[in-house]
């Protein structure tokens, strides 16, 4: 739940400030895949190839955000989309292959890359991973915290309100943008960096445009009003799903119905922006304990 | 006191990997039933080629088509008379491609991946054979 809630922090990102993407999935990919064999092929250690993974998702988003981000909402997200598919597919033809003494490691196009060993070779275990994972997911929480309090966050916001009326107001709307996709890139390719080490192996189908549109949907459900909601549609959406379990094959056609359903009920999410106002103002107005 | 903090962490994580001699899995697995169901035979030798008794492995599969959607759960393989052998089933919602996941908690950790292709069983309720030589159709 923790790898997803980065990577519904990083579609979270990006429609604060206006743009839906449905192409996060390639930038999770991309740190899998980059972290992978920097671990697994190059021997560095977890925390150099969770970095490195970061880097080159986040340059990865800056080189896509740099040509489109002057397109509109629905040109970009189509876009988006594309490049996820370009992502998806090189990753399908792709074959890096090193030579070890287990045998070969690395990329083998659609069979995926398997034997990214670092946790079990240094015995770290599930439970440690797991407490890391909420470290990292804390760490990036408070950051974001932080971020909304202060006019930077809020130049976000007015630029996903209304761009033009944030450009009136001396935003520079298409460099806030740029930045947020760079950030949301390097969200996205941690929270790939952190599942390829957790589940061992990756492979192309994963990083499918379902997984892209699941990102913006925990953004959508969980609420636009705060960083906890991205973190609230994760657990929604995830607890939905093992709720349906007893649809077996049908269950996702069952998840599709009762999300569009809930959608209809609160257009805006768990956690929109009313009732956050709300929630801050029943803090603000009550009233002191007496003495 | 944050970058106090993440200092810490990277320090700690700054391990670099080492690779040990690992234990081999083969993996055969049979489908049946109309879900399908998995029977997985697992067979662990150690680096020396030696059946390892007393393992404990759980069965897992998931979809990667359809990530974090489809995940079945988990089985414990109990060790049969044979030695080094290990049996349990998973029952899957749906053919298609699925990747079984393998771990070995004792008694070393370790994880085993393997990627098979399931077909839809006939009206028959026979399986057709999948398209990986580790799997057969269960005799009727």
């Amino acid at each position: 739940m923790g790898i997803m809630a980065l990577l519904a922090l990083s579609a979270y990102l990006l429609l604060l400030v206006g743009r839906i993407s449905f192409g996060q999935q390639a930038f999770f990919g991309i740190g899998a895949y980059v972290s992978g064999i920097a671990s697994a092929i190059a021997h560095w250690p977890l925390a150099a190839s969770l970095f490195v993974g970061m880097f080159v998702g986040a340059l990865a988003s800056c080189m896509l955000a740099l040509p489109t981000m002057h397109l509109s909402g629905l040109h970009y997200a189509v876009a988006t989309f594309a490049l996820g598919e370009m992502v998806r597919l090189g990753l399908q033809a792709w074959y890096f292959q090193h030579e070890t003494s287990e045998g070969l490691v690395g990329p083998a196009g659609v069979d995926g890359f398997g034997d990214i060993r670092w946790l079990l070779e240094n015995d770290v275990s599930p439970t440690q991973y797991l407490v890391l994972i909420a470290v990292v997911l804390a760490f990036v929480l408070l950051i974001f915290t932080w971020l909304e309090r202060r006019k930077l966050g809020v130049a976000l916001r007015m630029t996903g309100h209304d761009d033009v009326l944030a450009a009136t107001q001396g935003l520079p709307v298409t460099r806030l943008r740029i930045a947020a996709a760079t950030t949301a890139g390097a969200l996205a390719a941690l929270g790939g960096g952190l599942y390829a080490h957790r589940a061992t192996y990756i492979e192309p189908a994963l990083f499918d445009p379902m997984l892209g549109v699941h990102a913006v949907g925990y953004a959508l459900i969980g609420g636009l009003g705060t960083c906890l909601g991205p973190l609230l549609g994760v657990a929604f959406d995830l607890g939905l799903l093992e709720a349906t379990r007893v649809f077996a094959g049908w269950r996702m056609v069952v998840f599709g119905l009762l999300v569009a359903l809930f959608l209809r009920w609160r257009p805006r999410g768990l956690l929109d922006e009313a009732l956050v106002h709300r929630i801050t103002q029943a803090f603000r107005s009550r009233p002191e304990p007496s003495r | 006191m944050n970058v106090r903090i993440l200092f810490l962490l990277c320090l700690s994580l700054s391990g670099f990997a080492h690779a040990e001699a690992r234990a081999k899995l083969e993996l055969q697995c049979v489908s049946f039933g109309d879900e399908p169901k998995l029977e997985c035979t697992a067979r662990i030798r150690n680096s020396k080629g030696d059946p390892v008794n007393g393992a404990k492995l759980t069965l897992n599969a998931h979809m990667p088509s359809m990530p974090m959607a489809h995940s079945v759960k988990p089985t414990i393989a109990a060790a049969t008379n044979q030695p080094g052998e290990y049996r349990g089933q998973l029952e899957l919602e749906m053919p298609g491609v699925w990747v079984i996941q393998v771990d070995m908690s004792t008694p070393t950790r370790d994880r085993f991946i393997r990627r098979l292709h399931i077909e839809p069983c006939e009206k028959d309720k026979r399986c057709p054979a999948m398209n990986t030589s580790s799997i057969k159709t269960k005799p009727e």
